[in-house]
């Protein structure tokens, strides 16, 4: 074993993870370690076979356990079970006080085996819950705070709590008090009992228990002072945690919930105490400034503006017209012999009006409208108003 | 006759400062409390909040948007403690930041889209400004080489989380 041992350790945490050791888990790690012992760890029945896969013999289980100092907590159940026992015996080593010797002495030494067995799997359970519930703490597995509060209350109500029960002095049902009893009875039986052996058996016991009842109470003392603690700890900062889930969720922050109420501090700047300094410097920054001129633009321009209403009075008065853009050039003469080409469009809008009927002429000669700077090339167009037109 | 440092009450409480446990101050208001009481009320009409680790003042309107900002850092902060392993309460109590880890902290957070949504703790700038925020109010305390430590002011915000699902609870 010795030779092979770091090859066991993962065997054995890979039974304490899955509970079993696969073939196909067996044979890799006999592959990593480049070892062929699968027929010896069967022959000395260190592994034995579980249909095809396989687990370690309960004592070599136990004793990898022990050394590791890793113990899968136990159920209450299964502490309790020792407990059973430790009752059954002791009411009859009471009733068969006076029976046969021989089975006197041997369930007294069933009972101390109990007793050690039991006082054991405290033992283990307490150191097992404690390593748990500090890796919890610290979350070495960064786990969810959701998860971590599950495993936390789990802890609590399926082991925890219970070791507390079974340990508990006054709790009148406890194992801890039946032990008390079992004492009790060995303290006196020690001395007055007839037969010297018997006398020798209750003795050793009552030393027995004189030991467990230490080591039970240092468990006791480890379960209210570190272990409870610990626990109550995760919870109170739960209830913490669970309040800033709650607030970051979904956004809720940015919802209904209101912040607390804090002061507005911009009040403060009536007190502030530069406000005489910040005044001054306001009103002195007008103080030396400079006088503007604003130089106004001397220049005229004339703007000509299109009186759409007078323009069209006139064309109404003169329709039909035969050609239109002859007519505009002579009425915008009329007002301004140096007319543009913008003036001049402006009074050739005309043609989109409703009221007027627009044709071209017929025989297709084109017109010429020119000013100082330009010449245009326009169709002669006819203009009636729309009553004239033959429908 | 005004209780001793009376000026300095005044201001620092006017400022919206909280004035906690750890500062001088404390004692003498909480031997005055009546006096500062009806003092902000009938001057300012200011109600003055105390409990046994601050003093605060608060008025008809409230700066809802700092303190939301608040209550986000440290529900945040919390937050990424714990799962960082460790107690929380006893860190914000007694232990000192130093500026880059909690930008660490901000930074690796799962609570991004609140961070994100955010003009305070959006970025690295911003969470130092809001820092700065939060040293004006004595809710944190700047200590030197980039380390800021929390006063008991915190308690405030945390409770006020942890509280929500009280209400939650009674509500329904």
């Amino acid at each position: 074993m010795a030779s092979h041992y770091d090859l066991l350790r993962d065997l054995f945490d890979l039974q304490v993870k899955n509970d079993i050791i696969t073939k196909e888990s067996l044979n890799i790690c006999l592959e990593n370690y480049d070892k062929n012992i699968r027929e010896q760890l069967t022959e000395y029945q260190i592994l034995i076979e579980q249909n095809d896969d396989f687990a370690f013999n309960q004592p070599y289980f136990v004793l990898f356990e022990f050394i590791h100092q890793q113990f899968k907590p136990l159920l209450p159940e299964e502490i309790e079970h020792f407990g059973q026992a430790i009752r059954t015996l002791f009411l009859k080593i009471k009733e068969g006080i006076n029976d046969d010797k021989n089975i006197l002495l041997e369930r007294i030494e069933a009972l101390s085996n109990q007793i050690k067995k039991f006082t054991n799997a405290v033992v283990n359970n307490t150191k097992s819950l404690l390593t748990e519930s500090r890796e919890l703490k610290a979350n070495n597995k960064k786990i969810d705070y959701q998860e971590k509060i599950h495993k936390a209350r789990y802890l609590i109500e399926n082991y925890i709590s219970p070791l507390n029960t079974i340990l508990d002095v006054n709790h009148s049902q406890s194992i801890y008090n039946e032990l008390l009893n079992v004492s009790q009875f060995t303290n006196v039986k020690r001395f007055d009992y007839a037969d010297e052996s018997i006398r020798r058996e209750f003795e050793k016991l009552y030393h027995l228990l004189r030991q467990v009842a230490k080591d039970l109470n240092l468990q006791s003392v480890t379960l209210t002072n570190e272990l409870l603690p610990l626990i109550e700890r995760i919870k109170t900062e739960s209830q913490y945690l669970r309040g800033f889930h709650f607030y970051l969720t979904n956004g809720n922050c940015y919802k209904e919930i209101e912040p607390p109420r804090i002061f507005v501090s911009t009040r403060d700047n009536i007190y502030n105490k530069f406000v005489y300094e910040n005044t001054k410097e306001y009103f002195e920054q007008f103080k030396h400034e400079e006088e503007v001129f604003v130089v106004e633009d001397s220049e005229q321009t004339n703007d000509w503006l299109f009186d759409k209403s007078k323009y069209k009075e006139i064309l109404n008065k003169n329709l039909p017209v035969d050609d239109f853009f002859k007519w505009c050039e002579s009425s915008i003469k009329q007002e301004n012999e140096n007319f543009s080409f913008d003036n001049f469009f402006m009074v050739t809008s005309l043609i989109f009006e409703e009221d007027y009927e627009i044709s071209v002429n017929k025989d297709g000669k084109n017109i010429s409208i020119s000013n100082e700077n330009s010449e245009l090339i326009m169709p002669k167009l006819t203009i009636k108003k729309q009553e004239d037109v033959s429908r | 006759m005004y209780p001793d440092k009376h000026k300095e009450i005044v201001t620092s409480l006017m400022e919206g400062k909280f004035i906690t446990v750890e500062d001088l101050l404390f004692e003498t208001i909480k031997k005055n409390e009546d006096f500062y009481t009806t003092f902000f009320e009938n001057s300012f009409d200011f109600e003055l909040i105390g409990n046994q680790d601050f003093y605060y003042l608060v008025s008809s309107e409230t700066n809802e948007n700092t303190s939301r900002d608040i209550s986000i850092f440290f529900s945040i902060l919390c937050y990424e403690l714990d799962k960082d392993g460790k107690n929380f309460l006893e860190e914000l109590n007694y232990s000192e930041f130093h500026i880059d880890e909690i930008l660490e902290y901000f930074n690796n957070s799962s609570w991004s889209d609140v961070i994100k949504a955010n003009n305070q703790l959006k970025n690295d700038e911003s969470l130092k400004r809001h820092l700065g925020t939060m040293v004006k109010r004595n809710i944190a305390v700047k200590q030197g080489n980039d380390r800021y430590s929390f006063t008991k002011a915190h308690k405030l915000f945390i409770d006020f989380a942890k509280d929500l699902i009280k209400e939650e609870v009674t509500q329904k």
